[in-house]
């Protein structure tokens, strides 16, 4: 069953979330084209406007996709899962970890997917500037070396891994601060919010915490930049996402809620 | 013979408000049975907790013996009283996806009350009037060889001319072995197919008999009586 609900979430969510993503690969495309001219040399204000504004359309057609692709999935969550469709959803013979873990995959696989195509177009846009990428890549291995780490495949492998954990924490806390916000008999997407803010209150306290413990054991102040390595990402990522996935299954196994 | 549906000190509570007060209930197989009560009287969170829509505060639910899981969902058919359909998908997708989940599905029958009822499959949900809406997602769940048919309002939102053919739908497409549990507050429509009524009031089973022998004993239609029961 959870390749049938697999199915079915991506057949609703790539008709609007592909050609968004699409978007940007169109607009990196005339931004490219834009910013390889050269604008002392053109006389043609015409040009020189038009070009501007392919820059200001890709800088704000970025934004439009990343907030719009959030808002999306946590629209398509609520109303699938707690909404009118979630009479559907949880009247079907198949078990709510499956349900946790199709909804779930399928938003972390898209918000890869549009920050994938985000940094590969904010390379390219770099890469028509000649010499901006060596000098980018000799300041991440300065940064890197500067943090303690040594440059290897295997720390490159593992930082990725550590991203795909945090995205997939994330995705998991919104589904987790949805679930929980469900069980209030009124307002329920105000008390998703409060959740929401009140767990990543309690998120930034617990890294201060950590950072203020890094910072007196080694005795050395720049320990935000010193604690942010692999190992960390990867280890508080893990843990949260057990804690919110848990947190979403839990309630809706147990405390499930529908008006 | 085990009851379809066992409620056993069943109790459920919104903060203060008790929704469902202590019940112990019944229900038989191959029956069709009216639930029948005013607006705010427990029926829906009754037939939410059967679905495993919502949990019991105590007290203890079975359905064919055990209690609401995943087998249960395969064994009940349940028509919500809203729209729970996906308006961006096709009416033939939405048939498809019954049959992907539910193995008793049966596709030939889904397709003939549509025809019958000359709904297009290619049409889009969101197209769809609210009473054309509800006609396929009764045909959705009709179309089910369940072991319990759970029918929250069925024909609160249709026409009057529309009623006679979705209540002659339910009856002629049920699984004969099978109980339908009929939720509605349209008696008269609804009276003549039924075999036995549970009243329920304020959370309390007040009554569960026989349609015929609420009508002999009277001497009045089940209309009539609800009307003089409930009576404000």
């Amino acid at each position: 069953m959870l390749g049938k609900l697999m199915k079915y979430e991506w057949q609703a969510t790539w008709k609007l979330l592909l050609p968004a993503n699409l978007l940007i690969v169109v607009m990196t495309f005339f931004a490219c084209m834009a910013i390889r001219l050269n604008f002392g040399e053109i006389k043609n204000d015409g040009i020189v406007f038009g070009a501007v504004m392919i820059l200001v359309t890709y800088v704000g057609s970025m934004f439009v996709v990343m907030i719009g692709t959030a808002i999306y999935l946590i629209y398509r969550f609520y109303t699938s899962t707690y909404g009118d469709q979630g009479y559907l959803l949880h009247t079907l013979p198949v078990d709510k970890h499956h349900i946790v873990i199709a909804k779930v995959t399928v938003s972390t696989a898209w918000v890869l997917f549009s920050s994938f195509l985000m940094y590969l177009s904010i390379l390219f846009i770099f890469a028509s500037e000649k010499g901006v990428i060596p000098e980018l890549v000799d300041s991440m291995r300065l940064f890197t070396e500067e943090v303690g780490g040594r440059p290897s495949l295997f720390a490159g492998v593992m930082t990725v891994t550590a991203f795909v954990v945090s995205v997939l924490a994330r995705v998991l806390k919104v589904t987790a601060c949805l679930s929980l916000g469900q069980l209030s008999a009124n307002h329920k997407l105000l008390m998703s919010f409060a959740y929401y803010f009140g767990i990543y209150f309690l998120q930034q306290m617990l890294g201060t915490f950590y950072y203020i413990f890094l910072a007196v054991i080694n005795r050395r102040l720049d320990t935000y930049y010193y604690g942010q390595t692999w190992e960390v990402t990867l280890l508080t990522g893990l843990v949260y996402t057990v804690v919110f996935y848990m947190v979403t299954w839990y309630t809706m196994e147990k405390q499930l809620n529908l008006d | 013979m085990t009851p379809i549906v066992q409620c056993i000190g069943l109790t459920r509570t919104y903060g203060r408000k008790i929704a469902l007060n202590q019940i112990h209930l019944n229900l038989e197989p191959g029956r069709i049975i009216g639930l029948l009560g005013p607006n705010g009287s427990g029926k829906t969170t009754l037939i939410k907790i059967m679905n495993g829509l919502l949990n019991p505060t105590s007290g203890d639910i079975l359905i064919g013996g055990v209690r609401p899981g995943v087998d249960t969902k395969s064994r009940i058919s349940y028509l919500p009283e809203r729209t729970y359909l996906y308006p961006g998908m096709r009416v033939e997708e939405m048939v498809r996806y019954f049959q992907d989940f539910y193995p008793d599905f049966r596709m030939d029958r889904a397709y003939d009350m549509l025809s019958r009822l000359q709904i297009e499959p290619r049409e889009r949900l969101k197209n769809l009037s609210k009473g054309t809406k509800e006609k396929v997602q009764l045909i959705l769940v009709m179309s089910r060889d369940a072991d319990l048919y759970i029918l929250d309002e069925p024909i609160a939102g249709v026409d009057p001319a529309s009623r006679d053919y979705i209540l002659h739908t339910i009856v002629q497409n049920y699984n004969r072995n099978a109980t339908i549990l009929l939720s509605t507050h349209l008696i008269a429509d609804v009276e003549n197919i039924l075999d036995e009524v549970v009243m329920i009031r304020y959370g309390n089973i007040i009554l569960q008999a026989g349609a015929e022998q609420i009508r002999r004993h009277e001497g009045k239609s089940i209309d009539r009586f609800f009307r003089e029961v409930f009576a404000c």
